[in-house]
Formats: structure tokens, sequence, C-alpha cells
């Protein structure tokens, strides 16, 4: 291969002076190089998807009343913007959900003070981690006073994705896909409730939230496929707006 | 080079070199988080650590392939030579700013929660039997493991220490370090982030090592090519070809039949053969030149006087040397090394020769 120096002999050695048409080298190339480089990046942080909608207001504190279910997952059915039931989820600070002294309040109407996420109408309340921030209820107020009934829908089986949902909620953006993955596990058990994200085909989600047969908080069995499309089966309850399915760990399937 | 060993030698090219990748390795990661933020904002902003994370991870994959790639392009063009000089500060630099990615995303998604950061990162997901759901976070993590070995030996104490072919094996190591970040980003952000961009990119980018690794190994195979050998008294010779085919104070590299290479250099009309390889990094001392009368390696400067492989004093490095000789007007080298520093007597080249 010919000698491509533009120089006749020359030789860069770190401690002499550059030669003449090395430096040129340089200074035409390098400049140039990183201009493309810099467009290229832009073009690529560009090609990102959209992180979704949800949002995390962590402003004032906001207080709800209305009437709480401690278990599996404590929520609280309050009076909605439209005047039904609306379940809304409580969780704690960080990656922690089941708060320790909402199973002696359960039944019972409270109010509840922390910071909500939302989206796509969806609502969880991060509570204050200060003692208080989940109490009793000393007025009546308005909305529910007991909580609605839990009305089965039959057995179904749904595509979608497992996802805490403090992260898919706003906490995170995105707080879903793979990178997500290892955190939504840590979400879930540590106590945030899971839920599966379902699409149509226009893209609108549907959130579920997910316990085992019976009730109870989701098998560890199912930890496996958190954030991973996937198969899942079970039986689908609704309670006020909340959708919930009791899921049979075994019968997921990864797509 | 040194008799002693301070932090960084530092000189005006090494500060024009560190002062450019850094502005470099800032602006692509600013450049990365404005493009965020410009494209999603609102309702369907990014989180900043979100950000943070993909393109100080972005940054340190491109910093990786311009190290991997830099090696080949010196051997091609001699124009890229002062990007090889300072490439450890570059892996130093690569290092941390993978560092920083690693520290956000065990903060992020693995702090807060019910397990320490570091046993959620290694337990939150052990499905290593699905490509799927792999745990690509522990890809990531062995390649930082590797970076950080080499950052930490990067240092020529540890060079001279180790012994250069230990620290060259150790270093090699990086090509590991790559396929563990090619696999952690096809099995993460590739399978977050569908699209024709992102592979587009890693396939590319491997491409491109490969393709410059490859052509630089081709060319070093056609020079090996060639260089007939004659059996004369039990030593065997190897023609390196007549004087005039070697540029003055240059060399031409011959390979021997146990695949050693050998740099015979010409100069005031003589010539004189030593190893190719450096004894500092293994740099090629055939493609680099004669400086004040030292052979000089074309990586870091290094300096071997022609005649006996040793370097000036006070300088204590010696590198392999070989007998010359010129016969019915082609230059042989006698393949059988002789130890460092060993003295040996150049060739006298005929006078039509070196005129």
């Amino acid at each position: 291969m010919p000698d491509r120096e533009t120089g006749a002999d020359e030789l860069y050695v770190g401690y002499l002076p550059v030669p003449k048409g090395q430096r040129r080298f340089l200074r035409l190339g390098l400049p140039l190089v990183l201009w493309v480089a810099c467009g290229a990046t832009f073009l690529w942080a560009r090609s990102q998807h959209s992180p979704g909608t949800g949002a995390w207001d962590q402003g004032q504190p906001m207080r709800l009343m209305g009437v709480l279910v401690a278990a599996p997952y404590p929520m609280l059915f309050a009076q909605g913007p439209d005047g039904h039931a609306e379940c809304v989820l409580l969780v704690e600070v960080g990656k922690h959900g089941g708060r320790h002294d909402a199973a002696v309040l359960d039944g019972r109407r409270v109010a509840a003070s922390g910071w909500p996420l939302h989206r796509d109408g969806r609502r969880i309340l991060e509570l204050e981690p200060q003692d208080g921030a989940l109490s009793a209820a000393s007025d009546a107020g308005e909305g529910p006073v007991a909580p609605p009934a839990r009305v089965r829908v039959g057995t179904v089986t749904l595509r979608g994705e497992i996802m805490d949902s403090k992260c898919f909620l706003g906490a995170m953006k995105p707080g879903e896909g793979k990178t997500h993955k290892e955190c939504a596990t840590l979400c879930i058990r540590g106590g945030i409730p899971p839920m599966l994200v379902t699409r149509d085909a226009a893209g609108n989600a549907t959130y579920t939230l997910l316990e085992s047969p019976g009730g109870g908080r989701l098998d560890e069995e199912a930890h496996a496929y958190i954030a991973d499309p996937v198969e899942v089966r079970g039986e689908l309850f609704q309670q006020g707006d909340m959708r919930i399915l009791e899921l049979d760990a075994k019968a997921i399937r990864r797509l | 080079m040194s008799v002693g060993y301070t932090w960084v030698q530092w000189n005006r090219h090494k500060r024009v070199y560190d002062a450019v990748a850094a502005v470099s390795a800032a602006a692509f990661i600013a450049v990365y988080m404005l493009a965020t933020k410009l494209a999603w904002s609102g309702a369907n902003a990014y989180s900043d650590e979100v950000a943070l994370i993909r393109s100080t991870g972005a940054c340190a994959i491109v910093l990786l392939h311009v190290i991997l790639c830099i090696g080949p392009l010196a051997r091609l063009d001699r124009r890229f030579l002062p990007l090889l000089y300072n490439r450890r500060h570059l892996g130093v630099m690569t290092f941390l700013i993978a560092l920083v990615h690693a520290v956000v995303v065990l903060g992020y998604y693995h702090g807060f929660g019910v397990s320490n950061p570091l046993v959620s990162l290694l337990t939150s997901n052990t499905n290593y039997g699905s490509l799927r759901a792999f745990p690509f976070q522990v890809l990531g993590l062995g390649a930082l493991l590797i970076l950080f070995l080499m950052a930490a030996t990067s240092h020529d104490f540890w060079n001279k220490n180790l012994s250069p072919a230990l620290w060259k094996r150790l270093h090699m190591l990086v090509y590991l370090a790559y396929a563990l970040l090619a696999g952690h980003v096809a099995l993460g952000a590739l399978q977050n982030n569908r699209g024709a961009i992102g592979p587009v990119l890693v396939v590319a980018g491997a491409g491109l090592v490969v393709t410059l690794h490859l052509a630089a190994g081709w060319r070093e195979v056609r020079r090996d090519r060639g260089h007939e050998t004659v059996t004369d008294d039990g030593a065997e010779w190897i023609d390196v070809g007549a004087p005039e085919e070697i540029p003055e104070n240059r060399a031409r590299t011959v390979c021997t039949a146990r695949g050693e290479r050998i740099a015979v250099f010409r100069h005031n009309g003589q010539v004189s053969a030593v190893t190719n390889l450096c004894a500092h990094q293994g740099g090629p001392l055939g493609e680099g030149k004669i400086i004040d009368g030292c052979i000089t390696c074309p990586w870091h400067g290094w300096q071997y006087r022609p005649h006996d492989g040793c370097s000036p004093p006070p300088f204590q490095e010696k590198v392999a040397t070989y007998q010359v000789r010129v016969l019915a007007g082609r230059v042989q080298v006698n393949a059988a090394a002789l130890p460092p520093g060993t003295l040996t007597r150049p060739a006298t080249l005929p006078e039509r020769a070196h005129a």
C-alpha cells in the first residue's frame, strides 16, 4: 500500500512538533467529524419513542377522602371528577407500597394526603411519608361510604405488559419496557400494585390491576414476566372503575 | 519511555488531545439531552435521569468504537497516529462516562427499594434462558469491570511491572468488553426502543470496527508474503529486497516462519534489524522512523539504537536485534533473534545504494 502521508517523510511523535501535513489533516478533519457526529447524535436522540403522558404532581400535597380497601393493595374509593366512585391506589415514597397502618382503617372512610400520579385518567396517590398521611376521616364528606361491590366479569385471556403502577403512571418516563424491567420488579416486590397494560389497535391503553387467585398479592412466580410482552389468563372482576384480574401465574406466556 | 513515574507526563499534545476529547464527549451528551428535550416536551417529556442514562451510555459506546478504530486506522494511514498517541486517556474517559451511566442506572432503577441496589441488579431479573427477557444489565456490568481494569492499569507503571506481554493481553480484553456491550445494547436498548435506527447504528459500528481490523490485518499479511528464505550454514536468511527498496530512515518488515516480524531499517548507508515489536506496548517499530539516529516507535515515540536495540541513556529499554547482510545486491536478515540489546554489526550498503 502506498505511503499516504501528505508530507514526504512525516512521522508524528507526541513529544515533537506536529508535522505540517498532519496538522492540516487534523485541523480540517477533526471539526468535520465532530460536526457530523453532533448531527448524527441529534437525529439519533430524536428517534427515541414517546415516553407516554404520565405525570407526577410533586408540588403541594393533595388531600383525598374516600373509603379504604386495605388488601391486597391499599386503594381508596373516592368521588371522582364525574361523580362516580374513582379507585385511587395508594403507594408510599420510593419503591414501596402496602402502607402498614392501612389494615386498621380497612372499610372505613379515610383522608389521604400525598402527591398524585396520573395517566389516561387513572390516578394513584403517593402518600406523604409522615404518620397521619392516612387517617380516619372526622367528617362524613362527599363520596362513597362503602366500597363498590366486586363483580365477576368472567374468564379472560389478555395480551399486554405487566408494569408497576407507580413508575408507569408517571414516576419514571418512560416507566415501561425492557430497560425498566428490573426497576418494575423491585417496585412490585416492594408492594407497588402491579398492572397489566393492554392496548387496542389504535394504541389506547387499558389498565388492569393484577392479583393472585383468591385476591392476594401477585404471585412471585409472575415476577419473571414483568415488563415482557405476555399473554395472561385469569378471572376478571370490576370494582367501581377498577378492572381487577386474578391471574394464574402458571398460565402466563411470554410472547 | 521514562526513568521514573509521574501521574501523567503532560505535554502540549496531551493537553490539546484531552481538551478536544473532553469537549467532544460533553458536546455529545449535551446534544443528545437537548435533542431529547426538544423532541419530547410537556406531558411527553422524558425524565432527566433517563436522558442522562441514555446519553452517557451512547457516548461511552461511541467512544469505545473510536478507540477500537484508531489502532487499525493508524496502521492504514499514518495521519491518524496523533489520535493513537494518547489513546489511554480516551480509554479512561470512556470508563468514567460509563461509570456515570452505571451509577445513575443503579440509583434510579435499583435504588429506593426493598433490596440493596447491587443485590437488585444481580437478582431482580434471572431470565438467563430467554433472549427476550435476558438480564442485559449484567453484560454492561461485566464490560464496566473490564473497562475499570484497563483504566486502573493504564499507567506505564503497570505496563512495566505486569510485563508488557501480560499488560497487552490484559488490555486485549477490550474486545471482550466490546462484545459484552454489543450484547448489552442489543438485549437492552434495542429491545426497548424498536425501530430501524438502533439496529442500523449497532451493525454499522460493528461493521466499521471489523472492516478496519480486517483491512489492517490483510495489509500485514500481504506485506509478510513474498520474502524468500535461504539456508546458509544452518542459518535461515530472509530476503528483504534490494537496498533501494528500503526508504532512507525507514524500514521494511519481513516475517519469519515462526510468525515473528522483523523491522529492517536503512540509515546512513547501513542496514540494521530489530524486532518489529516495541518493548512498550508492542507498537510496530517497522512503521516508525529513525529520528536523531534512533528507531522511533510510531505509537508513543519510544526510541532504540539500530545497532544494539537499546534505548539511549538514561533509558534502559531493550529490544531483540538481528544479524543483517548484503549479498549479491540483496539485503538479507537472519531469522534468529538475538537477545534484547545485543550489539550487531550493521550491513554496509554499496555506494550506489545510498547515493
